[in-house]
């Protein structure tokens, strides 16, 4: 066990210089006012405060919330039957599948937003198949409707990616004696498969959700500029406002929401996972 | 156990297929339009083609953007390999430490994590560049390489590598030969969620990077100021020199069983 | 299996490395020990906007003097500043006005040598004396503009948008039909217009005004705020009037013949990007010959033609307005000149973190 143990130590000392101090830096920011320079340390909840008074910020927040959720919702559901299948697939096509699946991931976000721009634009192709049954003007282009398709779009592969991790050699054992004891298809995927798949759907939800409650980009081109998100208004603090401070106490304070999101979620995980090991 | 192609698979795959490449059908179509516009095709050409390639600084991008994403990915992997496995032997305060800093580039929107690092570099007075952005790189991959690697380390009977110790093997070869290969599937998709977080980084590698070095992802988004088709023309190289290296890959072994068969 | 895949992987990237290495070799440029004698090194860093340069000019700079440019671009004023601040060190940078200001306050430029630089006679008429470095001290003009509004001829009046100026975009006639831009700046610098003060004003009550038009307009008009992506949009006639800039209203009238661009009578926002030198500039006396080659008619010709906006060249500027030129119906290319209503904007980070704060609220209603 020992020698096992010791494996970690080089990433534990990368990770308190790569990622421990960035994080104590911003955490320096988000605790202090009065620009950037170190000279002036005057440690205050002067930021956190100005975040929670003002309603407006709480909007945001919980807009991006919304839609991170909705979008790992989606992605949960259409993950979990397009994982299924591939991973019962015959192994090369299985990995050609996975390979088909992730490429388009490789091509840069931005363009491959511009295109669903174009696809989803008045009088672009999808418009022209609406108005075929008579719904031609229906807008789909700057609505809810859009982000989340755009956001599923980019963040689903990882949520596949992780379910099919989890299903791929599965020990088809257990489903035979399932079959054996005399349960049906629909029970034994119920009883075993979807238990002994929970850990890859909440590393797929913890792929998911993460990214996507500080992602703005997609929102912002595919529904608008009225798309304002926790995100948006990180950016825009660090870089256009020039406020460091109050920039850094925003993701603080969206970092902590995200770990109590993740906490309870994990809970939920071990209480499935265990059920499935009965 | 059966493994039958039924037809709702079928219509799932093909289904699912259709909506992952309609956007990529599209920017390849684009690529050759004549116009500038990005909604409205008015012809064949081949103008942003000759356009990407006399561009060196296009060229050095690609070149850049891949040399470090095969490398962080193939690092992060490795280091990710070794480091779940060690945490899955370890006490539980270590792993849930471990495990929540790892979150934190996964959850920080990319300008905190770039300005942070931006902060570290220039407090340690590094240069930025190639380096700086390699380490990054490698910095944010490997807890994607670890979040899909430890579950399934967590399915695993934690009695056979025992039992492989008990029989004689050393711990790196138990590590070897007995765990690694269970995990593979979590290896795979966790190197194949690297190299995509590499190859499409944006704000962390324009924040740490120096130099004039460049990736694909800063070249398009600085240059979507005005329409530039030449972005389509270069994402379907991208596409093309993709596929064709996962063309060979995949085709070499198929070759040599061919060779042997003979 | 493992090795399998490994091994692949390393395959695959040796091939395309080398694909890669063999086509950027052939792309890279030349350098001589020359310029090296003549100038400390033979590189010159250039920090500019993205897709602002000429076709040519980059590799006639370099042919002329033998040396190789090394190129970053940005995408807004304030992703160069933060990474400047970062101690980033670069030959030449070409900002807008007001950044100019700001880096002339902190002391981060260094001044000019007009000895070193030709052609400074021939700067355009329209950016001489600029108000945040009339005497070109530290910067020396490389494009311009203005801001105003394209619209479809076909669905506007023009006499109207004429008489409404910018009040055309609270126009319900016109409701879901309109892109605004999104920049903070850019959104006030309209509204303040509109109502008649300027567009730099600190009173807290213009500034209320403001806000509050602004509240008006999105709540009544239902606008699709944008960035880049009005360009596209007009040009396909998705939208009927948008806020842009006029070298990107140049290239929309290029490519739509139905759109025409109007500066309002209530006045807008000229602006200028420059060149400038920072203080850390490792080659200024190279620098100060980029200077001199872009002031140039064929460097100002060629960018002024690819990009689309006024050129810093007086030249040049009346070539192109003029009947034969290349923009000769086009309406926005040349900017009003001289109209009193026009300003510059000036650099104010208090009043930018006001606006950029009272902006979202306006946006996420």
């Amino acid at each position: 066990m020992k020698k096992f143990r010791s494996m970690t130590y080089p990433y534990i000392i990368w990770i308190a210089v790569m990622i421990v101090i960035p994080m104590i830096l911003i955490v320096f920011y988000a605790f202090t006012v009065e620009g950037n320079s170190v000279a002036s340390i005057k440690f205050s909840f002067a930021n956190f405060i100005r975040f929670f008074t003002d309603v407006i910020f709480l909007e945001v927040l919980l807009k991006s919330l919304y839609i991170a959720v909705v979008t790992t919702v989606v992605c949960v559901l259409l993950g979990y039957p397009i994982a299924y299948v591939i991973a019962r697939l015959p192994s090369r096509q299985n990995m050609i599948l996975i390979l088909l699946i992730t490429m388009p991931t490789w091509i840069n976000m931005l363009v491959r937003t511009y295109a669903w721009m174009g696809l989803l634009q008045d009088g672009g192709v999808f418009s022209s198949i609406l108005s075929v049954f008579g719904l031609g003007d229906v807008q789909i282009l700057h609505t809810d409707f859009a982000v989340i398709l755009g956001m599923v779009y980019n963040f689903i592969p990882f949520m596949i990616l992780q379910i099919h991790t989890s299903l791929a050699k599965m020990d088809s054992s257990l489903l035979d004696a399932a079959n054996d004891l005399g349960a049906d298809g629909a029970k034994s995927f119920l009883k075993v498969t979807l238990p002994l798949s929970v850990p890859g759907i909440v590393s797929g939800i913890t792929l998911v959700f993460l990214p996507a409650v500080s992602s703005f980009f997609i929102p912002k081109l595919l529904g608008g500029g009225q798309y304002v998100l926790v995100g948006n208004i990180i950016e825009n603090q660090f870089l256009t406002a020039g406020d460091w401070n109050f920039g850094s106490a925003i993701s603080l304070i969206m970092a902590v929401v995200i770990m109590i999101s993740m906490f309870l979620t994990k809970k939920v995980d071990v209480k499935a996972s265990s059920n499935g090991e009965d | 156990m059966e493994k039958k192609k039924s037809i709702p698979s079928k219509i799932i795959l093909v289904l699912t297929l259709l909506f992952f490449y309609l956007p990529i059908a599209y920017i390849i179509l684009f690529s050759f339009n004549d116009s500038r516009s990005l909604t409205k095709f008015s012809g064949f050409s081949l103008q942003w083609y000759e356009k990407m390639f006399s561009d060196s600084t296009m060229m050095s991008a690609v070149l850049y953007t891949i040399i470090i994403a095969v490398i962080a990915t193939a690092v992060s992997t490795i280091v990710g390999i070794i480091t779940a496995i060690g945490l899955s032997k370890s006490r539980r305060i270590v792993r849930n430490m471990v495990e929540q800093i790892n979150n934190l580039p996964v959850l920080n929107p990319d300008i905190v994590t770039g300005i942070g690092l931006l902060m570290l570099f220039s407090a340690f007075a590094i240069n930025k560049g190639f380096m700086t952005m390699l380490l990054a790189h490698i910095m944010f991959c490997i807890p994607y390489v670890m979040l899909s690697v430890t579950p399934k380390l967590r399915s695993l009977d934690p009695n056979i590598t025992d039992a492989a110790m008990d029989l004689g093997a050393t711990p790196f070869q138990a590590l070897y030969k007995v765990i690694v290969p269970q995990i593979k599937p979590g290896i795979v998709s966790g190197a194949l969620i690297a190299f995509t977080m590499s190859f499409d980084d944006f704000i962390i590698s324009y924040f740490v990077t120096g130099n004039g070095v460049q990736n694909i992802s800063i070249l398009v988004y600085t240059m979507s100021k005005r329409v530039n088709p030449s972005i389509n023309a270069l994402s379907t190289l991208v596409i093309v020199i993709i596929t064709v290296a996962l063309g060979i890959v995949n085709l070499v072994p198929i070759i040599r069983e061919k060779k042997k068969r003979k | 299996m493992n090795v399998t895949i490994k091994h692949k992987v390393r395959i695959g990237a040796i091939i395309i490395a080398a694909t890669l290495l063999i086509a950027s070799l052939s792309a890279c440029g030349g350098s001589s020990s020359d310029a090296v004698e003549k100038y400390g090194s033979d590189t010159l860093k250039l920090y500019i906007w993205g897709e602002y340069l000429g076709q040519n000019v980059i590799s006639d700079f370099e042919k002329q003097y033998g040396v190789k440019v090394i190129i970053e671009y940005f995408d807004s004023n304030e992703m160069m500043y933060t990474k400047l601040l970062a101690g980033d060190s670069y030959d030449i940078l070409v900002p807008s006005d007001y950044m100019i200001e700001r880096l002339i306050n902190k002391d981060m430029l260094q001044e000019l040598d007009h000895s070193l630089i030709t052609g400074l006679e021939n700067i355009a008429e329209g950016v001489q004396n600029l108000v945040f470095d009339p005497d070109n001290t530290f910067s020396v003009p490389y494009l311009w503009g203005s801001v105003g509004l394209v619209y479809n001829t076909k669905t506007v009046d023009p006499a109207e948008i004429a008489e409404q100026g910018y009040s055309i975009l609270k126009n319900t006639d016109y409701k879901g039909r309109i892109y605004f831009y999104d920049s903070e700046r850019d959104a006030f610098m309209v509204a303040l217009k509109a109502l008649g003060y300027s567009m730099n004003t600190d009173n807290e009550d213009e500034i209320n005004e403001a806000y509050e038009w602004l509240i008006e307009m999105n709540d009544t008009m239902s606008p699709i705020y944008v960035t880049d992506e009005v360009i596209d949009g007009m040009m396909s006639g998705i939208k009927d009037i948008g806020i842009v800039y006029s070298g990107d209203a140049t290239v929309i009238l290029d490519e739509n013949e139905d759109m025409d661009f109007i500066t309002p009578s209530e006045g807008t926002n000229i602006w200028c990007d420059s060149m400038v030198i920072p203080a850390n500039a490792k080659n200024p006396l190279l620098a100060h010959e980029f200077i001199s080659f872009m002031l140039t008619y064929d460097a100002a010709y060629d960018n002024s033609e690819t990009v689309g906006y006024a050129s810093n060249n007086q030249q040049v500027l009346d070539e192109m307005s003029s009947d034969e030129g290349m923009y000769a119906d086009n309406t926005a290319y040349l900017p009003r000149n001289g109209y009193e209503k026009d300003e510059v904007f000036r650099d104010n980070i208090v009043l930018q973190k006001k606006l950029s704060e009272l902006w979202i609220k306006v946006k996420a209603r």
